[in-house]
């Protein structure tokens, strides 16, 4: 009275085979557990019984050991309910042995014995093609996620009795086309769209270009949130490999409901009052990605940056640095990918209105230089573009053209990424933002003018030495927009222009 | 507690032999370290009393003044006052000293004695007291520095607050152009206040004067700076508000000027910024307008080899240089500097951006202007 069925764990983002042997004995009728199951696999001992009954199959009214190898791992997840009640299914000869080799089974049970759509799927038949299965058995909510695996079988089945069904020879599941329903999950928004702000649409054509994270400090009503949304649609497209990890991390965190693969880069936009672990990632019993890493591949838009918790911001450090975030907790310690551009904004004072032409700023100059310190450090040395996002009258609102298309920014976008791809192909970088300090200085070479311009800036401007970096790399990418070979005059200029969100319109520079 | 009918009316100035001996002397000074008493109710209770030491003596019995004035009259000697401000480099002069200024006696409410650093404030010379907007913007603080250099080089004393903004800017002014300057503060002698114009406390101390009416230790609350601009506009000849909003600081100054019969001068700016509500509204009530410091020196009938306004780029610029700067008549946008000067965005922002280092140009809150000076020739701007 034994069965054998193979499973997949999710840690973190990963999937992990695990394999589930069920033993069917003698003793007083029971569900036992052992190899490590988490709290939310001990969950299932309730669960399966109840399932397995309501579709007509029957439980055997003795005692059920399951156990789960390699015990040495932890496995968690709603997925392993599906698996142990086909391995009882199997143990209790009501589905043939055989039927069960080369699949990995992953799905949560209702207690009708439905299976009902579960979160990292997409981690499952990613593990089960590199494990060199033949398919995977999910549910049918799932398998468009799961058809991204080419490679794999798809069975998508909507009850346990469909399992049981197909494990017998009696049901076949539906083809699925993985190219349908494809989940593109920001609304279809355009930076045509946008009046006026010119300088601003701009600064998002050199973030997207150079992969430059972004600050804008503009008064309420200004727009920022508007603009902060169009830098997702003028990156370049997804790769399929960026789209199938970003979808994975989605399918993780189950969001990804019935869709198949992201076809459009995420675009995070969390509340400032969001928790630590909702941010970067973690949770008390399973560990799931934070905003950081569902922003994997695309934009994350931290507004009213100043309200956000500090551990929060300074927890940003890690994924902007490395581009993944590390979550330890007592269940373990997972990494989740988390390379995304960064996009803050920030009212310039407390009440806003610091710097506007038609209304004053009575914000005590106190506060005022508390809620700046708030800003400064670490956090803000790694956004390269800053600029002032000002509020515009009725007149400059007329008075203004509205923007480009998305897309044809976007071409722009990409022939200035392609170009930074062939220059750093040899030191593994891929775009001028994530050149480290001394890399810098060797691949921004300035032309003779732009050299002078560069001195008189460094004396006038007072620029620090990240500062310096930091307008080096921005012109770098200026240039690359323009195509040009060295940093010209104009480049560098026009990189000036994005290096303080705050210190104008204020007391500091007015003495 | 309504004030009796024979308070209602004192002579100005202080009484005969008023803090003319030394007991009368630490006695004024126990008086001028009072915190519950206002300068004017003070200055009753003197006339009434006839001397510092009477005076005092009514605090210490309970008579006047709050119970806090009391314990604190009762609790404090004058001779430790008066070696606290020596010992921070100020001196402490009662009205019968040559030091304490005359005009500072046509006040109502005139201080009871004032704690003085830096230079001798009873020297003959013009005083015009520059104040306005804390919050002021990067205009308005370059038009203050502006008023300051060219008053200090044309041998006026510039009065002001040593607050932020246009007080600090007019202060630092007539420091560039080496002129003598003198800060009122809103605090004890001794206490740096803002804390960022400490250095500028200093600095004035040294080429010019720092006066408060507060004793050494008395820290900076606001309810003193309205009672501390009285003083800024009894030191001087003339007032010019430089900006300001609605409920404003130099609105308080302005009164007391006309109470005193000083001239009120006023910088106008564009009827809608929040900034030029004060200003606007002195120049309707008939305040003297000026566009800056030449119209002001010639009010005040001084004649300085002219400087003239600067409608034209002081130096030779490149061809999209000069056409972004002509096109900037006002605070514009990029993109709107684009349009005028014709040029695509990135060009029109690069050349802001070098006009900006040539200091011809700023940003401010995402638009750029004109700087007031044409830059060059001005340092530390």
């Amino acid at each position: 009275m034994y069965g054998r069925v193979v499973a997949v764990t999710v840690l973190g983002v990963g999937g992990h085979l695990v394999t589930v042997e069920a033993f069917v004995g003698r003793g007083l009728p029971s569900l036992v557990f052992t190899g490590l199951p988490g709290a939310s696999v001990n969950d299932a001992r309730d669960r399966v019984r109840p399932a397995v009954e309501s579709v007509g199959l029957e439980w055997p009214l003795r005692r059920v050991v399951v156990n789960l190898a390699p015990a040495s791992l932890r496995k968690d997840g709603p997925g392993l309910d599906l698996p142990v009640a086909v391995g009882v299914l199997v143990a209790t000869r009501q589905v043939p042995s055989a039927a069960v080799v080369g699949y990995a089974f992953a799905g949560e049970l209702s207690l009708k014995g439905e299976l009902l759509p579960t979160p990292g799927i997409l981690s499952v038949a990613i593990a089960a093609a590199r494990a060199g299965l033949n398919g995977v058995v999910i549910p049918a909510a799932n398998a468009l996620e799961a058809a991204q695996i080419g490679s794999l079988r798809i069975v998508g089945a909507a009850t346990l009795a469909e399992v049981a069904g197909f494990l017998r020879g009696t049901w076949h599941p539906p083809a699925v086309d993985p190219a349908v329903a494809a989940y593109a999950e920001a609304s279809k928004v355009d930076l045509e769209e946008v009046r006026g702000q010119a300088q601003a649409r701009r600064a998002l054509e050199v973030a997207a270009a150079g992969g430059h994270n972004m600050l804008m400090v503009g008064p309420p009503g200004a727009g920022k949130t508007m603009l902060a949304r169009r830098l997702a649609t003028i990156l370049p497209e997804l790769s399929r490999e960026e789209a199938l990890e970003a979808t994975q991390l989605h399918s993780v965190a189950g969001l990804l409901r019935e869709r198949g693969v992201l076809t459009s880069r995420p675009f995070r936009a969390p509340h400032h009052s969001i928790s630590l672990a909702g941010l970067l990632g973690g949770g008390s019993t399973s560990l799931r990605p934070g905003e950081v890493s569902l922003a994997h591949h695309g934009v994350l838009f931290l507004d009213e940056l100043t309200e956000f918790r500090r551990d929060a911001l300074e927890g940003l450090r890690q994924p902007l640095e490395d581009g993944r975030v590390v979550v330890t907790r007592a269940a373990g310690s997972v990494e989740f990918p988390a390379r995304f551009t960064l996009v803050a904004a920030a009212n310039p004072c407390p009440c806003g209105f610091d710097g506007d032409q038609r209304k004053h700023c009575r914000c005590r100059l106190d506060r005022l230089e508390l809620y700046r310190q708030k800003l400064s450090g670490p956090l803000l040395d790694r956004i390269d573009l800053r600029l002032r996002v000002p509020r515009l009258t009725k007149q400059e609102l007329l008075g203004s053209e509205r923007g480009e298309r998305s897309d044809i920014v976007r071409d722009r976008v990409r022939e200035a990424r392609e170009r930074q791809r062939h220059r750093f192909a040899s030191i593994g970088v891929t775009c001028n933002a994530h050149l480290a300090g001394p890399l810098v200085r060797r691949h921004a070479r300035l032309t003779g003018h732009a050299e002078e311009l560069l001195a008189s800036a460094v004396e006038t401007l007072a620029l620090t030495g990240r500062g310096f970096d930091r307008a080096l790399k921005v012109a770098r990418t200026v240039a690359d927009l323009a195509g040009a070979s060295d940093i010209e005059v104009d480049h560098l200029a026009e990189a000036l222009s994005y290096r303080e969100g705050f210190g104008e319109g204020s007391v500091a520079r007015a003495g | 507690m309504p004030e009796p009918v024979e308070e209602a009316f004192a002579p100005t100035g202080w009484p005969d032999g008023f803090a003319g001996t030394l007991e009368e002397r630490r006695a004024a000074a126990v008086l001028a370290s009072l915190r519950g008493i206002s300068p004017r109710k003070l200055h009753r209770l003197c006339w009434r009393e006839g001397s510092a030491s009477r005076a005092l003596a009514a605090v210490r019995a309970g008579r006047e003044g709050s119970e806090a004035d009391r314990e604190h009259a009762l609790a404090t000697s004058g001779a430790a006052v008066i070696e606290a401000t020596t010992a921070a480099g100020a001196r402490f002069v009662t009205p019968h000293d040559q030091e304490y200024p005359g005009s500072v006696l046509e006040l109502d409410d005139p201080p009871v004695a004032l704690f003085v650093r830096g230079a001798r404030i009873d020297v003959a010379e013009v005083r015009v007291a520059v104040v306005g907007a804390r919050r002021c913007s990067s205009l308005g603080g370059e038009i203050a520095r502006d008023l300051g250099r060219r008053l200090g080089s044309a041998g006026v004393c510039v009065v002001s607050g040593a607050a932020y903004g246009v007080d600090a800017s007019s202060h630092r002014g007539a420091l560039d152009a080496g002129g003598r300057t003198i800060a009122v503060l809103g605090s004890g002698i001794d206490v740096g206040y803002p804390r960022s114009s400490a250095d500028l406390i200093a600095r004035i101390a040294q080429a010019g004067s720092v006066v408060s009416e507060y004793a050494p230790g008395v820290p900076a609350e606001p309810h003193r700076f309205p009672a501390r601009n009285r003083i800024v506009v009894a030191l001087s000849s003339a007032l010019v508000v430089v900006e300001g909003a609605a409920p404003s600081g130099s609105r308080i100054s302005v009164d007391h000027a006309l109470d005193l019969g000083r001239e009120v001068f006023a910088v106008p700016g564009p009827v809608t910024s929040p900034l030029a509500e004060v200003p606007l509204a002195l120049i309707r009530d008939g305040a003297t307008m000026i566009r800056g410091a030449d119209d002001l020196l010639e009010d005040l009938g001084i004649t300085v080899p002219g400087h003239d306004r600067h409608p034209d780029p002081p130096i030779d610029l490149p061809e999209d240089e000069h056409r972004v700067w002509t096109s900037l008549a006002e605070p514009s946008l990029p993109d709107a500097v684009a349009r005028a000067a014709v040029l695509t965005l990135p060009d029109a922002v690069a050349a802001l951006i070098r006009l900006e280092l040539r200091g011809l140009v700023r940003s401010t809150g995402g638009r750029y202007e004109r700087t007031l000076s044409g830059g060059a020739d001005v340092p530390g701007v």
